[in-house]
């Protein structure tokens, strides 16, 4: 039996996965739909190479489709088992990158000056997701999840398999550093000199 | 610091809105697995329907009753073909007596009262 798509738009993750494994064919797309787009922001962030990004989103999504058939109902949230696939695979990667390139530093890629030359609002935001890539990553993952997923605290440390205190700590220390990195840079990012920071 | 958090704060929303959208050939990609992945239709059953010989079968109580029904007709036969002796002259056969219980009313008037007008004997 197939559903109709509108149908599936309104399904629950966890619906949309026992409609997949029973071979509902529509089930997968409207799963795809709603979770790629976030898994692929999330890993863009993390990493800060779009091609890498779209491989770590396709394999948590391959992950997904395999544990289908044994999916346990009522026993995990879908959206929080990917991110944490998603959180891991970034980790490992980002792991590799530094046993392969000791030497290769977190400085922003567009930090020349030339980058920052306009004092508009996309140069700002340009600003803080080079900001973000100096982050550690535990910091940096807290931070993204928190601040431009909008997931709640408890969220975070179900996926990063910490306390929420911790959670709090690590959102806290991240903003501090990027405030920090951002406060010298204000006179290049359009922002008044004088102001508090 | 305030200030600081607030102008991040703007800054997180701005840099929301730069977020990435999947390419097509990435979700072609992520579609490709699941079709490759997904376990085939889960075929429903279909229950046989009761044939007529089923619906006799469990009205008289199944197989094993079906068995001892057969055995008890297969001997009724038996029994009609063979014509065996009645049991009187089976038990005539035996002790050459006949015990007369109820004897009739012509004996019964005949031989008195007594009880040995009721249970007399007869020698065949």
């Amino acid at each position: 039996m197939t559903m109709p798509f509108d149908t599936l738009t309104a399904a629950s993750d966890e619906a949309l996965l026992v409609l997949y494994a029973n071979g509902d064919p529509v089930a997968a797309r409207a799963l795809a739909d709603r979770l790629v787009p976030r898994l692929l922001r999330f890993a863009t962030r993390m990493l800060n190479d779009a091609t890498e990004a779209e491989d770590v989103a396709q394999e948590a999504m391959l992950r997904l489709w395999r544990i289908a058939p044994e999916w346990r109902t009522g026993e995990a949230k879908v959206s929080t088992w990917i991110w944490r696939v998603v959180a891991n695979l970034c980790t490992d990667r980002l792991r590799k990158r530094r046993t392969v390139a000791l030497d290769a530093g977190p400085e922003p890629e567009d930090g020349a000056p030339s980058a920052l030359a306009g004092l508009i609002e996309s140069d700002r935001a340009a600003a803080l997701e080079a900001a973000l890539t100096a982050l550690p990553d535990r910091q940096r993952q807290a931070v993204v999840l928190r601040h431009l997923e909008g997931l709640t605290n408890p969220e975070i440390a179900e996926i990063m398999q910490i306390g929420v205190e911790a959670v709090e700590s690590l959102t806290a220390r991240g903003k501090r550093a990027l405030s920090a990195m951002l406060a010298g840079r204000k006179a290049e990012l359009g922002y008044d000199a004088e102001d508090g920071g | 610091m305030t200030q600081a958090h607030d102008d991040l704060d703007d800054l997180f929303g701005a840099v929301a809105q730069r977020a990435p959208l999947p390419s097509d050939v990435l979700m072609a990609r992520v579609m490709a697995d699941a079709v490759a992945h997904q376990p085939g239709l889960v075929a429903v059953k279909r229950v046989p329907r009761a044939g007529l010989w089923d619906v006799i079968l469990a009205a008289l109580g199944g197989r094993g009753a079906l068995a001892g029904l057969a055995t008890a007709t297969l001997a009724g036969v038996w029994i009609g073909f063979a014509q065996p002796l009645p049991v009187a002259a089976l038990g005539l056969d035996l002790t050459g007596e006949v015990v007369q219980l109820f004897p009739d009313d012509e004996s019964f008037f005949q031989n008195g009262t007594g009880v040995d007008g009721l249970f007399g004997t007869a020698e065949e």
